[in-house]
């Protein structure tokens, strides 16, 4: 196993269902040991198909699946060093809570004494103790979620799968699973793919995301290069809030607005490219007079037409005329000025907040 | 002011069990009152009929083996003991735990694969094969059997021509076939059901906890399969013990089944108490079988 081997290796892998149905369309994709990672996108694109792949529950049309460099062909899930959490956790609803999270070592003929040990110290991992002889039907929507990833872990896979784990679970609790997991993720160090359709949750827990579109692989990065720089417009309008102003470039670092404007952004088409100006609603301030704006930023002029409270933050509508019109989002604290609609208010943004997209 | 607070929540406490009970009450007595029609029924076509074969188990048998009610007696019961009636009952209790199990193993394959078609149209189709028999009256079936499995039909011909088997009408053979006949959908649709329902991403992620496929099967899909295992069972069991018509259309008179036997009690015997008997005694252990069955059947499989 040499350094450079990624636990996960996905080489062209396409997957077809019949004659019409393309749900992975030749994905290139390389995990490393250690890595959460998750696969982010719509309703559709392909996630779990991707997953399944991997686990051995289906296999590619096209493509090769390699884990620890290893070619998967066509070997069936029970020889993989690989275990899933399941959309809708799976568990077995015949068995207890113990003899659930054993399935995975006795199947393996791992010694009576060592399943018990092993599933106790996974029951206390993840913060079942005393629930051992409860059957699933007997637990809540959040320990049947520990159950099922206790059943997986304690089997130390090198490759732990997870699709949507926490999809059923309510917000708050949500929120708790997500700083748990990444926690356990990081103490028992194996390699996480997580699938989710939320942007937010994908950013808070992974080190890498992979965004997923009609079945292709659209961007792979860092989670702060995901939402700071988005490479396509798909992206750029899944990942977080963002605000689209059509333009076109005039030089290396400035762009001028359809409204005639000309603001400085990162650029990296040539002049002459129709380009979409993209900003971050948070990036951006509002103003009332241009003096107030610190030196050296970009200013444009415009008015207020929505407006909208969410609480810990206000959010502007911002009418540029001709240029269109973007949002701004403020922090709901004294010292920020309340806007009204109607007000005439002047926008300001730093020029690395703003990026030219080529369509 | 302590005094008060703890006082408090205790009466509320006991007001609230009263009303709980009360609602309990109502539910029970409507449930009752829906209920009216079936237990009537029940009364009227089978607690009653039971009654009197009891009754009449008791009896005694005149001149002409008329039953009389006079000389109470347990003559009936006394002959269950007969070495004929032993053999009669193990020859059957043999040919129905056998005919469950032909049909069980058969069934389950069989609904397994109707089951597992992807097509709800396919699944749907098959059903009514299953189903199609049934529109046609089961005594003329049973004789379509026995022309097939006499000297000159197609059965006998073919076991003829390839030398394995001759003419099978009479015997016990012939009786296993035209049970499993009879029986098996009873034992396809409630496994169908069952396996149906299965939530199969519950198989695949026992395969993925290193589960080979047969062992997947074995530690999951059977398991779960275990209502209709037991509906199935219980529905092919207990006629296939009592059966008459096949018996006695396509078995000879050295296969004599308790059926067949009972019905010779009540008619040519002209010995009621002793069918009386014969019958409850039946009832008795088939009642006890079933008991038994759900108990093992809730831990085992
Ligand atoms: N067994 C199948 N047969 C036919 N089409 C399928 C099958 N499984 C998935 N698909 C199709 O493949 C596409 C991708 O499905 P997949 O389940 O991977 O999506 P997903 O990204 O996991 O979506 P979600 O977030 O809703 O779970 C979908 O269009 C789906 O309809
Ligand atoms: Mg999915």
């Amino acid at each position: 196993m040499t350094a450079s081997t990624a636990a996960v290796g996905i080489h062209g892998v396409t997957k077809r269902f019949g004659e019409d149905v393309v749900a992975v369309d030749d994905i290139d994709l390389e995990i490393q040991d250690g890595e959460f990672f998750s696969l982010l996108g719509p309703s559709g694109c392909g996630k779990t198909t991707t997953l399944r792949m991997i686990a051995g529950l289906e296999y590619p049309t096209a493509g090769s699946i390699r884990i620890f460099g290893e070619e998967m062909g066509l070997r069936p899930p029970n020889k993989r060093p690989i275990n899933t959490v399941f959309q809708s956790y799976a568990l077995f609803p015949h068995m207890n809570v113990e003899d659930n999270i054993g399935f995975g070592l006795r199947m393996q003929k791992v010694e009576k004494a060592e399943v018990s040990s092993r599933v106790g110290e996974a029951i206390d991992l993840v913060r079942l103790t005393g629930l051992n002889s409860r059957r699933p039907g007997e637990l809540s929507g959040g320990q049947q979620q520990r159950v099922a990833l206790a059943r997986a872990l304690v089997n130390r896979p090198k490759v732990l799968l997870l699709d949507e784990p926490l999809g059923a679970l309510d917000l708050k609790l949500r929120q708790t699973m997500q700083l748990e997991l990444k926690d356990i993720q990081s103490n028992v160090g194996i390699t996480f793919v997580y699938v989710t359709h939320d942007q937010e949750e994908a950013l808070t827990m992974s080190d890498r995301i992979g965004v997923m579109n009609h079945g292709q692989l659209v961007q792979v990065g860092r989670s702060e290069d995901i939402y700071e720089f988005p490479s396509n417009m798909f992206v750029a309008g899944f990942v977080g809030e963002m605000s689209f102003l059509p333009g076109e470039v005039v030089e290396t670092g400035s762009v001028r607005l359809a409204g005639g404007e000309v603001v400085r952004a990162r650029t990296d088409s040539s002049p002459g490219t129709s380009i979409t100006l993209i900003l971050r609603p948070e990036k951006l301030h509002l103003y009332g007079e241009v003096s107030e704006v610190p030196p050296g930023r970009n200013v444009l002029n415009g008015s207020v037409s929505r407006r909208t409270f969410y609480g810990n933050s206000l959010s502007y509508e911002v009418e540029l005329g001709a240029s269109g019109s973007f949002d701004v989002q403020v922090e709901n604290v004294p010292s920020q000025t309340r806007w009204d609609v109607g007000d005439k208010v002047v926008i300001d943004f730093h020029h690395e907040a703003a990026s030219a997209l080529a369509e | 002011m302590t005094l008060t607070d703890e006082r408090k929540p205790s009466e509320e406490e006991a007001a609230n069990p009263e009303l709980e009970r009360g609602a309990e009450r109502r539910e029970a007595w409507r449930g009752f009152l829906h209920a009216v029609p079936a237990y009537a029924y029940l009364i009227v076509f089978f607690v009653l009929p039971l009654v009197i074969v009891f009754v009449f188990s008791f009896a005694s048998r005149g001149r002409t083996g008329r039953p009389l009610l006079e000389d109470w007696n347990v003559d009936g019961w006394a002959r269950l003991t007969d070495p004929l009636v032993r053999t009669i009952v193990g020859r059957s209790l043999l040919v129905a735990v056998m005919n469950t199990v032909f049909c069980l193993v058969i069934g389950y394959a069989f609904a397994y694969w109707i089951a597992t078609r992807r097509k709800q149209s396919t699944r749907t189709l098959l059903l009514i094969l299953v189903l199609i028999p049934f529109w046609s009256n089961f005594l003329v079936r049973t004789y379509a059997w026995r022309m097939l499995l006499d000297s000159d039909g197609y059965i006998t011909q073919l076991g003829e021509f390839t030398g394995l088997w001759g003419r099978t009408l009479f015997t016990l053979p012939a009786v296993f076939l035209g049970l499993l006949y009879g029986y098996l959908p009873f034992m396809v649709l409630p496994l169908y059901a069952a396996i149906e329902r299965i939530d199969w991403s519950l198989v695949e992620a026992g395969r993925d906890l290193y589960a080979s496929g047969v062992k997947a099967f074995l530690r999951i899909t059977l398991p779960l399969s275990r209502p209709g295992i037991i509906a199935g069972s219980i529905l092919v069991f207990v006629p296939s013990l009592g059966a008459y018509v096949t018996p006695d259309i396509l078995g000879g008179a050295k296969t004599t089944l308790l059926g067949n036997f009972i019905v010779t009690q009540f008619g040519a015997a002209r010995n009621w108490p002793f069918g009386s008997a014969l019958s409850g005694a039946i009832l008795i252990v088939m009642l006890l079988a079933t008991i038994l069955y759900f108990r093992t059947g809730g831990r085992t499989v």
